[in-house]
Parts: structure tokens; sequence; C-alpha cells
């Protein structure tokens, strides 16, 4: 068998080599905040880490099943504030908060799908393609508000990122939901073995007589309509509709993926790792507003996190 | 009368500019191994992707049990029960051995679209023990050696409960150990009525396995041959054939000088061991083997390109070291086999690409003058006869031959006095063929040392003072006058022969 236990003659070197970089990192970066600061490990600020990372949580993980299939979706940011947008603004104009959450989700559906029939079908370069939709959803959010927030949102959108159930906050919820329904996907379905295999040979994957460029597409769709769903916890955050609110936040996402171990090639992905990536981002965001350091100085932190963690993957890998 | 399960009646196909399958026929019977035989190149591999519905043949027909049938796509060659090993692996590497093994018919759990992972991976193991392969079925493909990878796209196409099979060199990679439990495999599934198409190189294995034996040559069908009645010297004249092409035949006698190039005991990181060879100044010598037998990685550890792991490589006597850069400084010169991707640049003019190399030299300050580079590029573009509009025609609208001239070309602006050359004419025509070559009887005759990669024999022959012949990442002879001729070749480059 080549799975060796840890129990069997394992050295320091070999138990270095087995914990994967991202745990390393958010272990270190826990360590250090707690030093500095402590509330740190308080259950108040730990319950408030995990409901700030939970709209970063929707979007990482579908970016996850993205870049094992060989693509990037740069328009991630900007599509989450557009639905943002849309949501506040049908909740503005019909006071109906089910309408917003499916339009929101369509929109994002709909979005998703266009990115994903570009790519596929015409053999564009996905950077490119959602780079473009990136300006589109910006430019779109701007328009429909015309530049200004929609604040006539009423009351009962606050409730789904403020509210909570047996004393957990709804976000927890969404955040557990999202990541049980993308683990099954990717795991426990026909489409998550796909996904592996177009990342990792497409060829193979027609060969065997599967309708790759559907399955392809659905891979984008599902990022558009997670964007969607995210986008109702974002509205409901900032009892708003603001057309700027998310923007960059492909970075954090993408970050987050590359930090939990996914790798840009060969369809070798790892959902856990997206999890523990988003976790890292949240606590190293966290900890530096904690501890006083400037917004600005928190994205180069970000930047810096994910060089150490694809340095670390390397050294190990060389071990 | 029991009609063959499979036939194929005078299948084409065509590439641009190349025909690969010119009406080739072809039949397999129920319980019957059909070995396909055949030199690189001469259409196996586009037959056997006619057959899995990877391409569509543009001329002729298939019947299955006297049926014409169309199989446009892999779903239809399943459906009509046919499985293939292919020889590049279909496999998956981050996915499990089980679900490699059921891509695409992947059985449901509770809810549709839900995968059954615990009956996946019952099955696989039986499958996997049929195949006496003692491997977890969780594990991740990736992690596999190159056999065991074999021995699961083997198991694979198995699974699939197959009615015809067809395996492309599928002993490549395996030990004698696999080997022997492959053909036991093969023996079983024969005697359960399975039709087998088997493509292979090996001479031993055809007179092994097969009941008939196919020849193809050049996308046309040689014959047929039954191996009880035929010997292996028959069947080397069948693939070889007698037409060669003299278009390009040599009028010079060599007059070898120094020793220019001398590799000694090299090994590399890509494969090759333990290789040596000499190349003197004003002598042509070949390389020759079959592809994937490592000529390709012996250029690149000569040049610098991959990194030599152990022995040396000579340039008139000096030690070469370092990066590709230092080999062109000390001479050397490598066309590559690929010239798209290695050679040219293709969006940029005839112009820029054929100053590359010699940049350094033409304008020693580093400053480009767009007047010499001119005048050097149409003194080229004359002197090898480039069919092209002008120097700032974009490559990539130029033809197989003149894009050629053009990687040559490239190296006449240094001082370059080693040429290797790697497959020179891929994809070229005749026409074009003769004026490659008389530009290396040119740098011969000046005194340049060339060593060549082809593998088209009759070129080795017809064209080298002396052959080196690889086999599996080593040399297996050195043949030269008389030896020299494509039985000798074939025999030392196919394994068992």
């Amino acid at each position: 068998m080549r799975n060796t236990t840890l129990s069997e003659g394992s050295t320091m070197a070999d138990t270095f080599k087995r914990i994967p970089g991202v745990a390393l990192m958010l272990f270190v970066c826990m360590a250090v905040f707690c030093t500095l600061n402590a509330d740190f490990l308080s259950i108040a600020n730990l319950t408030n880490i995990g409901v700030q990372s939970t709209i970063l949580l929707m979007i990482s993980l579908p970016m996850t099943l993205v870049i094992m299939a060989e693509g990037i979706d740069m328009s991630i940011g900007a599509l989450l504030t557009f639905c943002g947008v849309i949501a506040a603004y049908f909740l503005a104009l019909t006071h109906n908060l089910p309408l917003a959450i499916v339009m929101a989700l369509v929109v994002g559906l709909v979005i998703g799908i266009v990115n994903g029939v570009i790519i596929v079908y015409l053999n564009m370069p996905p950077f490119v393609v959602t780079l473009g939709m990136l300006g589109i959803c910006q430019s779109l959010a701007l328009i429909l508000t015309d530049g200004q927030t929609i604040s006539d949102v009423g009351e009962t959108i606050g409730f789904a990122y403020r509210g909570d159930f047996l004393g957990i906050p709804l976000p927890i919820y969404f955040a557990i939901v999202s990541y049980a329904v993308i683990h099954l996907l990717l795991y426990h379905t026909r489409f998550g073995t796909y996904v592996f295999a177009i990342g990792g040979n497409r060829d193979a994957l027609k060969l065997a007589g599967v309708r790759v460029n559907l399955h392809h597409i659905a891979i984008y769709a599902l990022s558009g309509v997670m964007a969607g769903a995210a986008s109702v916890l974002l509205t409901a955050r900032m009892n708003s509709g603001h057309p700027t609110a998310a923007i960059g936040m492909e970075f954090d996402a993408i970050a987050a993926v590359i930090v939990g171990g996914t790798s840009f090639e060969k369809g070798n992905g790892w959902l856990f790792g997206t999890f523990l990536g988003v976790i890292t981002v949240g606590v190293l965001r966290n900890g530096l507003n904690l501890v006083g350091v400037q917004s600005s100085i928190q994205v180069a932190s970000i930047g810096l996190l994910v060089l150490v963690a694809l340095l670390l993957d390397s050294i190990k890998s060389k071990a | 009368m029991t009609l063959p399960i499979l036939e194929l009646r005078s299948i084409s196909k065509y590439f641009p500019g190349i025909t690969a399958l010119d009406k080739v026929s072809f039949d397999v019977y129920s319980g019957e191994v059909h070995m396909l035989l055949g030199e690189n190149g001469a259409g196996k591999s586009t037959l056997m992707k006619v057959l899995c519905g990877a391409y569509q043949a543009d001329g002729g027909e298939i019947l299955h049990q006297g049926q014409r049938v169309n199989i446009h796509n892999p779903s239809d060659a399943r459906a009509l029960g046919i499985a293939v090993i292919f020889q590049e692996f279909s496999l998956v590497p981050y996915l499990n051995i089980a679900q490699n093994i059921f891509l695409g018919r992947e059985y449901s759990g509770l809810l549709p679209g839900t995968l059954d992972h615990a009956r996946m991976h019952k099955e696989a193991k039986h499958w996997l023990k049929k195949l006496s392969l003692d491997i977890d079925t969780h594990t991740l493909v990736h992690t596999l050696g190159v056999a065991q990878q074999q021995m699961v796209e083997i198991a694979k196409a198995l699974s699939q409960n197959a009615k015809i099979l067809v395996m492309d060199e599928p002993t490549a990679a395996l030990s004698d150990r696999e080997t022997t439990l492959l053909f036991e495999m093969i023996r079983k599934l024969q005697s359960a009525g399975v039709a087998i198409i088997y493509i292979s190189h090996r001479m031993s294995e055809v007179f092994i396995l097969g009941d008939r034996i196919t020849v193809l040559r050049d996308g046309k069908q040689v014959g047929s041959a039954d191996p009880k009645t035929t010997t292996p010297d028959e069947l080397v004249k069948m693939l070889v054939g007698r037409s060669v092409d003299m278009a390009y035949a040599r009028d010079f006698q060599s007059s070898p000088g120094r020793v220019a190039l001398k590799l000694s005991n090299l090994c590399s990181e890509n494969g090759i061991e333990d290789i040596s060879l000499e190349v003197r100044e004003g002598e042509i010598v070949g390389l020759a083997g079959l592809v994937g037998a490592g000529r390709t990685e012996v250029a690149r550890a000569t040049f610098g390109v991959d990194k030599v792991s152990s022995g040396t490589v000579e340039i008139f006597g000096k030690n070469r070291t370092g990066e590709p850069f230092h080999s062109v400084d000390m001479g050397l010169a490598l066309i590559p086999e690929s010239r798209k991707t290695e050679g040219l640049a293709l969006i940029r003019s005839v112009e820029e690409n054929i100053i590359l190399s010699g940049l350094k030299k033409i304008f020693p300050s580093s400053w480009i003058n767009n007047k010499k580079a001119q005048q050097v590029s149409e003194d080229l573009i004359r002197k090898l006869r480039i069919a092209t509009p002008s120097g700032k025609q974009s490559t990539q609208l130029l033809s197989g031959g003149n894009q050629q001239k053009i990687v040559i070309g490239k190296w006449l602006t240094t001082d370059s006095k080693i040429f290797i050359f790697d497959e020179p004419t891929r994809g070229i025509d005749v026409g074009a063929k003769a004026e490659i070559f008389a530009l290396i009887y040119k740098l011969v005759q000046d005194g340049a040392a060339v060593l060549m990669i082809s593998s088209e024999l009759s070129e080795i022959v017809n064209v080298c003072d002396k052959a080196y012949v690889m086999r599996e990442g080593k040399i297996s002879g050195l043949l030269e006058k008389d030896a020299l001729n494509e039985e000798n070749i074939l025999k030392l480059g196919m394994t068992d022969a």
C-alpha cells in the first residue's frame, strides 16, 4: 500500500511533509494574533471570523471547481456586487423578499452560463472572458443604482445576516449548507468526477462518451449561482445595495483557493483546503484589524500569504 | 459460414497534405487476435481512432456482423462493444482507480447523478484481481507508476465487457511478468469469444499471439500474413517495402576530419542511458530508432536543454557545460523536431526569424540596424531559395518545407560547426525534401558535422555515412557501410526482433 501511516518509522520531516501548507499557515497566523491580542481567541471573535468569512466561502468553493477545470473566474467579485444590487433593487421596488432572492439567483446563474458558453463553445481563454464580464457586471451595477446606494430595502433581509437560530448566527448555517452541497457535488456525483477529469484529461472524458461541454459550462453556471446566493448575504450585511460592495473580492477568493492547495493544472483540487484557505484569509483580515493595521496593508499581507503558501508546498514536494 | 464481427472496407482518411489511410480494408472475427503492424506514421493509430469514433473516415464503410454501421462518436463505438486501450493514457490523474475505470459510466447511487462508490470499488477490485494486481482502488492514479497505469487502462477496457478489444502497444510499458499476465488474459478473452485487434512493434509478440497479421505502410495496406507460415524476415520486408525515393540521393564521398562531437556514456534525467557516439567533421551520422526510443532526448541532452545526469558531451575535445546558449557559443546548432513550437516564432516575419540566432554576431553592439537585418535576411532567402513574397511575410503562411529552410537558415548566420537535425523532413513534400538535403550536403562539404535523427529508414540509409540505432533509451547498434540497410535498422530498433 502506498499510504504509509504516521506511526511506522516517520521522521519529523515526514510529518512536516504530510501537513498541508495551508494548515501550517493558519496555525502560525492564529498563534501570532493570540499572542498580540488576548481577545483574538474569544468565542465572540471566532464566531465573528466565521460570520465574516461566509460570503468569501460561498464564492471560493465554486472557484475551486473552476480552477480545477483549468479555468478562472475573474468576474466573481463584480458579479457578487451586481447580484447584490439586483436583490436590493427588487426589494426596494416590490418589498418582496423571495422575489428579490430569486432574481439575484437567476441573474447570477445567467451570467455564469454566459461565461461558460463563451469559454467552452467559442474556445476563449477563461481569464479574458471573465475579465470582460467583470467590467460588464461592474458597469451594470453602476447603471442600475445610478451610482447611488439603494437603501430602501426594508427590515426583513437584514435578518439573514444578523439573525440567529439556536444561538448560532444564520450566516454560519449558510456556510455549512454551501460547503455540504458543493462537497456532495464534487465528491459524490458524476458532475464532480467530471470536474476532476476536465482539468486532468479532457480528451479521456470525451473518449468516454461524456458530454464534456455541458459539464464544463455547468462549472461556470455553479460559480454564478453561488455568487447570486452569496449576494443575498452581502445585501443583508449592509442592509442596502451598494454598486461597489464586493469589488476586488475575486482576489480573496482566488487567493483562498490557491492557498488551500488547489493547482491550476491536472485537475488537482482540494475542497477542504479551500475552506482552510478562506478561514486563513478571514483570520488574517480579522487579526490585522484587531491589531490595528490599515486595510491597505491587509491586501499586501494576503498577497504575501499566497506566495508563502506556494513556496511551502514547493519546498515540501521537493523535500 | 460466420461473418467477421467487424469489417472495415476501403477506409480512407485525409488530413491537410497527408493521406493517413488509403483504402484500408481489415476485418476481425470473434475469438481471433488480429495483429496490426507498421512503422511509425503507417496509419495504425489513425485506423484505431476511426474505430473508436474519435475520427470520422472520409471514405469507405464499417460493417458490424455484416450490417453497415456509422461510428460518429465514442458512444457509438461503445454501443457496438468496441473498447480501446490507448497508448497515450486516457486516465485522469487526480481521480482514484475505481473512478478512472468507470469514467463516463459511473454507477448511480440512491439519487440520480450521485455515485455508488461502494459498488464501483467492489467491481474495480474484481477487475484488478483478474489482472493479479494488488493495489487499493482508492489510490489516486497520478501516484501510480507507468506500468501500473497501463494495467489500470487494461482493466478499464476489460470492465466494459467488450466484444471487440483494440490494444495499441499495450506491453510498451510493462515488465515481463506483467506481459505474461496480459497474454494469459488475452488468451482467456479469446476463448470467451472476444475479437482482439492488437497493434505492436514487437516481433516476438506477433508470433506468440497473432492468428493473422496485417501490415500497413504509408497509410496503405501492404498485405496480410499467416504467422504460422511467415518468417520474421519476410515480415520485415513487408514493413520496409521496396519503394525507395531517390530524389535526394547524395553524389559525393564524405571525407571525415576531426572528431567534432563526442558523447561518452551520456545519461539524462529524461530517460536516456549510457549513450556514446562520435560525429566527425564532414560526415553525416544518422540516429535511427522508433519514436520514443530516446533520439530526441539525446539531442536535447547534447544541446543542454535537458539536464545531463552523468557522462560527458565533448565539442572539439572541450567539455560542454551549462545552458543552451553556451552550446551555441561552442558551435552547436539544434534544428528541433517540431518546427512550429520550438523552431519558429510563427506570427513573426521571415526576416525576424531567420536572423534570430545570429543577432549576437550580426549586431555585436546589441543595437539592431534594420537595413543590415534586411540585407542579411534577403541574402539568406535567396541562398536558401525560400519561397516567400518578402522578408516581411509572417512565417505561419509558408509551407512546411519553407518553414524548415528558415529554421536551418537561422543557424547559417552563426558560426555553427555541428548541426543536429531532428526529423528534418517531417511533413514536407518530396521536392522540398530534396532541397533540404541539398542544404545539408552543402554544410557537410563545407566541413560541418551533422547528426541526423530520422524515422524514415530510407533517409538514414541513403543520406548517412553511418548510423546509430536506438532502442528504449539505449544505443542498440552502430551500422556502417554495407550493414547500413533498412532491415538491419528495423531489427536493431524493434524489441525482441
